[in-house]
C-alpha cells in the first residue's frame, strides 16, 4: 500500500516539476539563437488572428516572443533584421485543435477499452512527417490525441509542430482526455462465440450502447475508488492510474474531449457530461447542424473537422453550412483536421468553410485565437499580440485565396520554413 | 403576338428545370473570359438557336431577346473534360485485362450524382472513358452533360480506345510485355486480313469469285484493336510515370499509333521525352501538384508537374477528380493549384476549355466564346480561381441545363434550412 502511495506521489511530483521546467527550457532553447537579434516583418497586411487587420503592418519579434505589432508608424529598433513583406499577408501560426499527428506507430492502444492514463507525449516523434507537413502549411501548434478506437483513449497534449524533442515542443500537457462515442470504438470488435476470447478481436463492446455502458462503468469505478480512498481508518485502495485520470476529469481539472459524429452520439456526449458533471468539448461533430439547440443549451464548444470533405465517418451526414450555423448560434468552435486522412492543410479547410458561407475573419479566428482559447493556450499562441510566442506565418496572399501559399514560417522567433 | 410568345418562353424557362433552347438570348456579362481573345468587360453575348451569334462590348440587345442578367458575374465557356470517368460509378475498371470490345455507352448513367455534380461545377462536355486499371479497357464516348439517356447525352461515339500502363500494380515489365503481346496480336490479325484480301483479289481477278467486294472483317471483339493499329481509332494511353514513357516511344516507332497521353504525376521527370513524342497530353487529376517523398532521405517536397510541362512548352488539358471526395473535383481548385505553381491564368483556363476541345477534335465547335461556336456557357458568381465563386447557370447548346437557384440538392447539402431551428 505504502509503496503504491509513494509511487503516486513521486509520479505526480515528477509531472509537476517537469511541467514547471518545460516553459523555462523551451524559453531558453528556442530563443538561444535569436536572443540578441530582433526581427522585424514589415509591409505586409497583418491579420492579428482576433479579427483585426492592419494594412502595411509591422511585427517585431525578439527573444522568441512577439514584442510589438502595429502599423507603419511603429518604431523599428536599431540593429533589427528587417524582412520586407510588402504585398504579402501575415497571420499567427495556425492552431489545429484536433489531430493525431506526430504519434509514432499506431495511434490506438489496443490493450483495453479504457486506457485513460495513456499519454501521447510518450509516443511523440518530433521528426514525424505529418508534423512537418503541417508546419509547411503554416500550422505551428497542434493538439495531439490518441486514436478513436478506444472508448476512453487517453491523454492528449498541445505541442508545437517544430522542435527537437517532445519536451521542447510541449505547450500544454494533459490538454484533454479523449472519449469516443458511436461505432468507432466498437467497430471491428466481435462477440466471442464459445471458447476463450484470446485476442483483441474479441473485445467488447460491439455496439453504440456498449460504448456508453463502458464509459459509465469506468466513471462509476472512479467514483467508487474515490469513496474507498476516503473511508476513515480503512486502508487506501491500490493506485489505479486510469481511475486517477478519470477522477481529475470528475474534479474538473481535466477537459474531456468527446468524439461524437452522429446526432445520437452528440446527444449522448452531452448527456454523459451532465450525468457525471465533467466538462466536455465535442470533437469531430459532423452532425452538429442537426443538434444546434442541444449544443447551445449545453454550452459546449465544438471542434469541427475537415469542412472540405464530402463524406464523414460513422454514417454521419455532412452539411456544408455547419461552421456558419455554429457561428450564427454563437457556439464556440474551432476548425480542425481531425482523424480524416483526406483532410487538407488546415488553412484550406478553413477556406472551404468560407466557401460555404462562414465569414473569413471568423474562419481565421477558428484556426488561430479561438482554437488556442479552446485549448486553453491563448496565453502562448493563437494571435499576434505582444508577449505571445513569435509563431508567425507569411503568406503570398490572402490565406483563404486558393492561389496563395505559405512563404515562410517562424516558430518561437526562429525561421523554420523555408 | 411575338412579345407575348417571348414572355411565355421566359415564363416557361423560369418554371422548368431545363428549358428548351431559346430562339434568341442575350447575356449581359460583367466579365467574359473568351479564351480566344482575352477578357472582355461589360460585354453582351448573343445566342441564337443554340449557337453564339455575336460577342462584344458594344453590342445592341435586340428587343425580342430573352435577357440573362449577369452584369455582376463572370461568363466563361462551359468546361470540357478531355478525360473523365464521371457517370460510370464505381465500375469503371474492368478486371479482365483485354476488353477492347467494351464501351462506356453501356455503363454511363445519365442521372448519376457525378454528372449532376459536373453540371454544378460548370462542366458542359466530357470524354467519358474507362478507368486506368485495365490494360485495354474499351471505348469512350464524348458526352454532353444533359439528357436522360445515353443517346441524348452522346455528342460523339467512339471517342477512342482506352489503354493503360497502370494495371500491373507497379509491375512495369509485365505491363509492357502484355501491351506488346496485345498489339502484336492485333498487328498479326491485320496482316492476316490483308493476305486474305490479296488472295480474294487474285481469285476475283481470275474469275473464281463473283462477290462484289471483300467482306471479311475482324472479329468484333478484336476490331477496335485492329482499328487502333490501322490508325482509324485513337488510343488514349494512361502512363503513370516516366518509367513507362520509354515504351510509348517504342510503340510510336513500331506501330505509328495515334495516341493521346494521359499522364500520371510521376511523368514530370520525362517532360522532354513527352515533348519529343508530340502526342496530345491530358494531365491526370493528381498530376497538377503532388507530394513526392525522397526514397533516400524520406523528406517530402511538393512537386508541380503541370508547371514542369508548361515550362517545357507542352500544351495540356487537365482532369477533375471523379470520386466526389477530394478537392480535385472542383475546377476552381485545379485552376488555382496551377496558378499557385506559377502557371499563368490564361494557360490554366485553356486546359479546361480550348485545349481539350482541340484534343477531342471539337475546336471548331467548342472551347471559346466566339461567334459561330456552340453556346456552351457558364455564368460564375465571381473569379474562376476563387473558392468563393459558384456556378450560377450552365448552358449547353443554348439550353439552360443548370441554375443554382433551383438546385434542390445543393440546398440540402448546404443545410440552409437547419439554421432556422
Amino acid at each position: 500500500m505504502t509503496w503504491g502511495f509513494t509511487m503516486t506521489c513521486s509520479f505526480t511530483m515528477t509531472c509537476r516539476s517537469a511541467l514547471a521546467l518545460v516553459p523555462v527550457l523551451a524559453g531558453l532553447v528556442a530563443t538561444a539563437p535569436a536572443q540578441d537579434t530582433i526581427t522585424v516583418l514589415r509591409g505586409a497586411r497583418v491579420l492579428i488572428g482576433t479579427g483585426q487587420a492592419i494594412e502595411n503592418g509591422v511585427v517585431t519579434m525578439a527573444g522568441g516572443k512577439i514584442v510589438a505589432v502595429g502599423d507603419a508608424k511603429l518604431e523599428v529598433p536599431g540593429g533589427a533584421v528587417i524582412v520586407d513583406c510588402a504585398g504579402k499577408v501575415i497571420t499567427p501560426g495556425l492552431v489545429d485543435a484536433s489531430t493525431t499527428l506526430g504519434i509514432a506507430g499506431d495511434v490506438n492502444e489496443q490493450g483495453d477499452e479504457i486506457t485513460a492514463a495513456v499519454s501521447v507525449l510518450d509516443a511523440l516523434d518530433p521528426r514525424d512527417k505529418g508534423l512537418a507537413r503541417a508546419l509547411r502549411a503554416g500550422v505551428t501548434t497542434v493538439q495531439v490525441n490518441p486514436g478513436n478506437k478506444n472508448v476512453i483513449g487517453g491523454l492528449g497534449a498541445v505541442v508545437k509542430t517544430f522542435g527537437e524533442s517532445a519536451e521542447r515542443m510541449l505547450v500544454r500537457e494533459d490538454s484533454g482526455l479523449r472519449l469516443t462515442m458511436g461505432a468507432e470504438p466498437s467497430g471491428g470488435n466481435r462477440a466471442s462465440r464459445g471458447g476463450t476470447p484470446a485476442s483483441i478481436y474479441y473485445r467488447r463492446p460491439t455496439t453504440r450502447m456498449g460504448v456508453v455502458w463502458e464509459t459509465r462503468q469506468a466513471f462509476y469505478r472512479a467514483i467508487a475508488y474515490q469513496e474507498q480512498k476516503t473511508i476513515p481508518g480503512a486502508p487506501p485502495p491500490p493506485v489505479d492510474a486510469d481511475l486517477e485520470v478519470l477522477l481529475r476529469a470528475l474534479r474538473g481539472e481535466l477537459i474531456v474531449r468527446t468524439t461524437a459524429r452522429a446526432e445520437q452520439d452528440i446527444r449522448t456526449a452531452i448527456r454523459l457530461a451532465n450525468e457525471f458533471g465533467y466538462k466536455t468539448v465535442l470533437d469531430e461533430s459532423t452532425e452538429a447542424w442537426s443538434v444546434l439547440d442541444a449544443i447551445v443549451a449545453a454550452n459546449v464548444p465544438v471542434l469541427l473537422a475537415a469542412p472540405s470533405r464530402g463524406i464523414a465517418g460513422d454514417g454521419a451526414e455532412v452539411r456544408w453550412a455547419t461552421a456558419r450555423l455554429l457561428a450564427q448560434r454563437g457556439v464556440p468552435f474551432a476548425i480542425c483536421s481531425g482523424a480524416d486522412a483526406g483532410a487538407l492543410d488546415l488553412g484550406r479547410e478553413a477556406m472551404f468553410a468560407v466557401r460555404f458561407g462562414l465569414d473569413p475573419s471568423i474562419a481565421l479566428r477558428s484556426v488561430t485565437s479561438e482554437a488556442a482559447r479552446l485549448l486553453a493556450v491563448e496565453d502562448r499562441v493563437g494571435s499576434l499580440s505582444a508577449g505571445l510566442d513569435a509563431d508567425v506565418v507569411l503568406w503570398s496572399g490572402d490565406p483563404f485565396d486558393p492561389t496563395s501559399s505559405v512563404v515562410s514560417v517562424w516558430v518561437g522567433g526562429r525561421r523554420v520554413v523555408p | 403576338m411575338k412579345p407575348f410568345l417571348v414572355f411565355v418562353a421566359a415564363a416557361l424557362a423560369a418554371l422548368l428545370p431545363t428549358s428548351p433552347a431559346q430562339d434568341l438570348v442575350a447575356i449581359r456579362a460583367g466579365k467574359v473570359w473568351t479564351i480566344s481573345s482575352g477578357l472582355l468587360e461589360n460585354a453582351v453575348i448573343l445566342v441564337k438557336d443554340g449557337r453564339i451569334e455575336a460577342v462584344g462590348a458594344d453590342l445592341e440587345v435586340p428587343w425580342n431577346a430573352t435577357v440573362v442578367d449577369a452584369r455582376d458575374k463572370v461568363v466563361m465557356p462551359a468546361w470540357i473534360l478531355a478525360h473523365s470517368t464521371a457517370g460510370l460509378g464505381g465500375g469503371n475498371n474492368e478486371r479482365m485485362q483485354n476488353v477492347p470490345f467494351l464501351t462506356v455507352a453501356d455503363g454511363l448513367d445519365p442521372s448519376s450524382l457525378a454528372i449532376e455534380e459536373g453540371r454544378r461545377n460548370g462542366v458542359g462536355v466530357a470524354n467519358v472513358m474507362p478507368g486506368n486499371q485495365t490494360l485495354v479497357a474499351g471505348r469512350g464516348l464524348i458526352a454532353r452533360y444533359v439528357g436522360r439517356t445515353v443517346e441524348e447525352m452522346t455528342l460523339r461515339e467512339r471517342s477512342g480506345l482506352k489503354l493503360s500502363f497502370a494495371a500491373g500494380q507497379g509491375n512495369v515489365i509485365a505491363q509492357i510485355r502484355e501491351m506488346r503481346r496485345v498489339l502484336d496480336d492485333a498487328a498479326a490479325l491485320k496482316k492476316d486480313l490483308e493476305r486474305k484480301r490479296e488472295e480474294w483479289q487474285k481469285a476475283k481477278d481470275a474469275g473464281a469469285i463473283k462477290d462484289e467486294e471483300f467482306k471479311e472483317e475482324p472479329d468484333e471483339t478484336k476490331k477496335p484493336l485492329v482499328d487502333l493499329i490501322e490508325g482509324k481509332l485513337v488510343g488514349w494511353l494512361y502512363v503513370p510515370g516516366s518509367a513507362e514513357l520509354a515504351e510509348v516511344a517504342r510503340l510510336k516507332e513500331k506501330y505509328a499509333l495515334k495516341l493521346v497521353l494521359i499522364l500520371g504525376p510521376r511523368c514530370y521527370k520525362a517532360a522532354e521525352q513527352v515533348k519529343a513524342l508530340g502526342y496530345p497530353v491530358v494531365l491526370d487529376e493528381n498530376a497538377l501538384e503532388f507530394r513526392e517523398t525522397d526514397p533516400e532521405t524520406g523528406d517530402e517536397k511538393i512537386v508541380s508537374p503541370a508547371k514542369v510541362f508548361a515550362d517545357a512548352g507542352i500544351e495540356f488539358a487537365i482532369s477533375l477528380g471523379d470520386d466526389g471526395r477530394g478537392p480535385e473535383r472542383h475546377p476552381w481548385w485545379q485552376l488555382a493549384t496551377m496558378v499557385r505553381s506559377g502557371i499563368d491564368r490564361e494557360t490554366a483556363l485553356r486546359s479546361l476549355t480550348s485545349v481539350p476541345a482541340k484534343i477531342l477534335g471539337l475546336d471548331a465547335e467548342l472551347g471559346t466564346i466566339q461567334a459561330g461556336r456552340a453556346a456552351n456557357l457558364q455564368v460564375l458568381t465571381g473569379d474562376p480561381f476563387q473558392a468563393t465563386s459558384w456556378v450560377d447557370t450552365v448552358m449547353i447548346d443554348g439550353e439552360i441545363v443548370y441554375e443554382r437557384s433551383k438546385d434542390q440538392r445543393l440546398k440540402l447539402l448546404f443545410g440552409e434550412n437547419e439554421g432556422n431551428k
